[in-house]
């Protein structure tokens, strides 16, 4: 937020920190939350993107109808959560070599997609051949993208590991 | 020929150069757990990173679990500024 003439600096006070410890009530049905911290869910969020489309888009659609927000939605947020466990859930049982070695390199890579091209490949060809979840850019003509070009001498090894 | 004695300032200001540039890269890893430090983190990066540290209790700590531990769902932190009305 850069501040200039046309855009002044908001007043700062000395902020003091809330929170709060007691949980939901009874009544609201309790999911669990997801465990996922940042990099594994950027690696995985292109798959639970393929997975979870319509329970998002409810959410979403909810979310921008509503009054209050938070309170309307809860359903639908926890649609949301329960699939978005499930899909971390199989990546973990069936791709998790390739998975953590995706994430390791994103997070040393300050989060940037394009530098861990090499370590995506393995990935997006293990999860379409046990999740069949392939990953899709939105708002793009749709084409599934599960090998980002692979240089050659690479290509001969993912092709043999995933698909046979 | 040069005599030796006249490239040891040379090597001093290498060797310093090397141990100064070292010492910081090393510095760095060791905070930030063995990866690259974060650069241009903007809100929605300060945001993960503070939801990371609620869940893993370390700076840059990441985990792959499907689940939460129980006490990541009243652990959220909101910030306040006072207002004084007076």
């Amino acid at each position: 937020m850069t501040t200039s003439k046309t855009n002044p600096r908001e007043p700062h006070s000395l902020p003091y920190y809330i929170t709060d410890p007691t949980p939901l009530p009874s009544h609201i049905p309790s999911v669990p939350e997801i465990g996922a911290t940042s990099a594994p869910l950027l690696s995985a969020s292109y798959f639970i993107g393929a997975r979870c489309a319509p329970f998002n888009e409810d959410f979403m659609l909810c979310r921008s109808q509503s009054r209050s927000g938070e309170i309307d939605c809860l359903k639908e947020g926890r649609r949301v959560t329960r699939c978005a466990i499930s899909v971390l859930d199989d990546i973990n049982k069936n791709c998790q070599a390739e998975f953590r070695k995706h994430w390791g390199c994103l997070e040393n890579e300050n989060h940037d997609l394009s530098r861990c091209r090499l370590d995506e490949a393995p990935l997006n060809a293990c999860v379409a051949k046990f999740l069949n979840l392939t990953k899709v850019i939105p708002n793009s003509d749709g084409t599934p993208i599960n090998d980002y070009e692979t240089p050659s001498f690479f290509k001969n090894k993912v092709k043999a590991k995933y698909e046979q | 020929m040069i005599p030796f004695e006249a490239l040891l300032p040379y090597g001093v200001i290498i060797i310093m150069f090397g141990v100064a540039g070292t010492g910081m890269s090393a510095a760095k890893l060791l905070r930030e757990g063995g990866n690259k430090p974060r650069v241009h983190r903007d809100a929605w990066d300060k945001m993960m990173m503070e939801r990371d540290m609620r869940l893993t209790k370390e700076y840059r700590k990441q985990s792959d679990e499907p689940i939460a531990p129980e006490e990541f769902k009243t652990s959220s932190v909101w910030r306040a500024s006072r207002i004084w009305d007076d």
